[in-house]
């Protein structure tokens, strides 16, 4: 059970079909994550799209490899996460639904 | 200035199954669709049941499009270091079959398709931003800056349901009543699935598999059925249990993935797409809640889903008949108000399709509590919950009609009632279940005793 590779995140990613809409669909208030005790949205992601830059000492993300699933919607305890589905014909588009 | 009788936003199973019904009626319906193709949105985590669909399209099987006809079922309990199967196959279901795997892209597509044939209108790649209110009555929709009017609107838009949000009946959503899945479509060439799963060409196997104790999550579901030349494997998780434990479940899929059980099934297979998706718990919105001026939820947006039981797509699509009823009644008297869409209730009582996801939320309530005592158990538990499905059509109401009614009365019949009957009835209801509770209350602290007594933890 255990000495595998397993697969990481972007190689699945790379398997899902997505249309990219140049207005992002996802707008995050950063203000509200700098004192955010759990950080949820960061291990709630299935696509990993939100990342902790240490540098810049905020939360970066991305729209464009979003898998609609909306879960950091849910899960923000700042109410920080303005999510909708992006616009008609454009986001993911699965084949094997 | 474009008006029609009803628009229907959403062309999954709900707002198919709607707009075909009402279109049968005569009805003229306009179906919305966010995607460029109805399906390309959607993910299922389960095979397709037919009972429902077969009610509304009696002939669907000449053209459905579906990968494998149903036959073996497995429900399967996993641990660490062990696995326990219970395998049935259903030969009747080879002549005259239940349950088919299918994909969504196309099997969405097919349903929205009917409902066209039947003369509704479909738009696909339109996204409804907002409703157009007139006072509290909903009159219409705002798709990017065009406007569309109706009598009446239909939300079965999915988890994320603008109609909801924007028409208030949606304010809420707690993270303890979802579930977050993740799925993956496995490329196996159709002979290895054959061999592996011991199915003919053409016959299919899906396997519920519950898992304790893996990687941290006490426990977790997951399903896997067989498609013509791939395997769909998906596992869910309870988005606060995730969060408590700080696990990525994508993660805990590989994990999953390397248990030798689902190893030796899936070995070798090349991933094909992943795919991800938010299930709400049964009975997500109050039944109270599922209706307004000019305003039906149904499906996933009215949380009418009986997500545990792998009954999403049958219940989904009832709901939008139901949906369907009440709005052909609302044309016949002219009257959208809510008063009117109120019936929505009565018809959806008549499916005891409430009573199934409330019962849904139960199952799901039983499987987050991980403190149980013996195996064979869970598995019974297991098997009891989906063989309710087909012990009757309308979902085994009489088996366990007392406490269904019970449950019912204090869920739906009590806001029927007038305030100065409702208080000392629902009073008596809630005593007669009293000593219910106090079982389970005596139970449970001899549970905690036993795993005092074995010096094991006792869950939660």
């Amino acid at each position: 059970m255990s000495g595998k590779a397993s697969l990481p995140v972007d190689e699945k990613m790379a398997t899902v079909k997505i249309k990219i809409d140049k207005d992002a669909h996802i707008t995050v208030k950063k203000e509200r994550c700098q004192d955010c005790p759990t950080r949820p949205c960061l291990v709630i992601c299935t696509a990993e799209n939100y990342q902790w830059d240490e540098k810049k000492g905020e939360l970066v993300f991305n729209y464009e490899g979003c898998l609609e699933c909306g879960a950091c919607r849910i899960i923000c305890p700042r109410d920080a996460i303005e999510w909708s589905y992006p616009k008609g014909g454009y986001g993911v588009k699965y084949r094997f639904g | 200035m474009d008006k029609v009788t009803c628009i229907v936003v959403g062309a999954g199973p709900a707002g198919s199954a709607c707009a075909y019904a009402l279109a049968r009626k005569g009805i003229e319906t306009v179906l919305l669709e966010r995607g460029r193709v109805p399906g390309e949105k959607n993910v299922s985590s389960f095979v397709l049941y037919t009972s429902e669909l077969k009610r509304l399209i009696p002939e669907f099987r000449k053209d459905l499009p579906f990968e494998r006809t149903v036959v073996r079922t497995d429900q399967v309990q996993l641990e660490p270091n062990d696995a326990k199967a219970l395998t049935s196959y259903n030969y009747q279901w080879v002549d005259d079959p239940l349950a088919f795997t299918a994909y969504r892209r196309k099997f969405d597509a097919w349903f929205a398709r009917k409902a066209v044939d039947e003369g509704v209108q479909l738009i696909s790649g339109m996204k409804v931003n907002n409703l157009i209110k007139d006072g509290d009555q909903v009159v219409g929709v705002r798709v990017g800056d065009e406007e569309l009017y109706a009598d009446v609107v239909v939300g079965a838009d999915g988890f994320h349901s603008v109609v909801g949000e924007k028409s208030g009946l949606i304010t809420t959503w707690k993270p303890e009543r979802c579930f977050l899945a993740v799925k993956e479509v496995l490329d196996l060439p159709s002979d290895v699935i054959n061999e592996r799963f011991q199915v003919a060409d053409g016959i299919g196997c899906e396997q519920g598999i519950y898992c304790y104790h893996m990687n941290d999550l006490d426990v977790f579901s997951a399903t896997l059925y067989t498609n013509v030349d791939s395997v769909s494997l998906a596992v869910f998780a309870r988005l606060d249990e995730l969060q408590k434990k700080n696990i990525q479940l994508h993660e805990q899929l590989e994990f999953f993935k390397q248990h030798p059980y689902v190893d030796n099934l899936i070995k070798g297979a090349k991933l094909r797409e992943y795919q991800a998706h938010l299930l709400p718990d049964g009975g997500r919105v109050k039944p109270e809640n599922l209706y307004a001026d000019g305003v039906l939820l149904c499906g996933e947006a009215g949380g009418i889903t009986a997500t545990v039981t792998g009954m999403g797509i049958p219940t989904c699509l009832l709901s939008g008949m139901m949906a369907a009823e009440t709005i052909g009644d609302a044309v016949k008297q002219k009257d959208f108000s809510k008063r009117s869409l109120k019936n929505y209730l009565k018809y959806l009582d008549s499916t005891a399709l409430l009573a199934m996801v409330h019962k849904s939320r139960k199952e799901s309530d039983y499987y987050a509590s991980a403190a149980r005592l013996e195996g064979p158990r869970e598995m019974e538990a297991a098997a009891d919950i989906y063989n309710q499905y087909w012990e009757t059509d309308v979902m085994y109401i009489s088996k366990h009609s007392f406490s269904l009614l019970v449950e019912l009365y204090l869920r739906i019949g009590q806001y029927h009632l007038p305030g100065l009957l409702r208080w000392p009835l629902t009073a008596l209801v809630k005593l007669s279940r009293l000593p219910a509770k106090l079982v389970e209350k005596i139970k449970k602290r001899l549970r905690k005793r036993y795993y005092e007594w074995k010096g094991q933890p006792a869950g939660r």
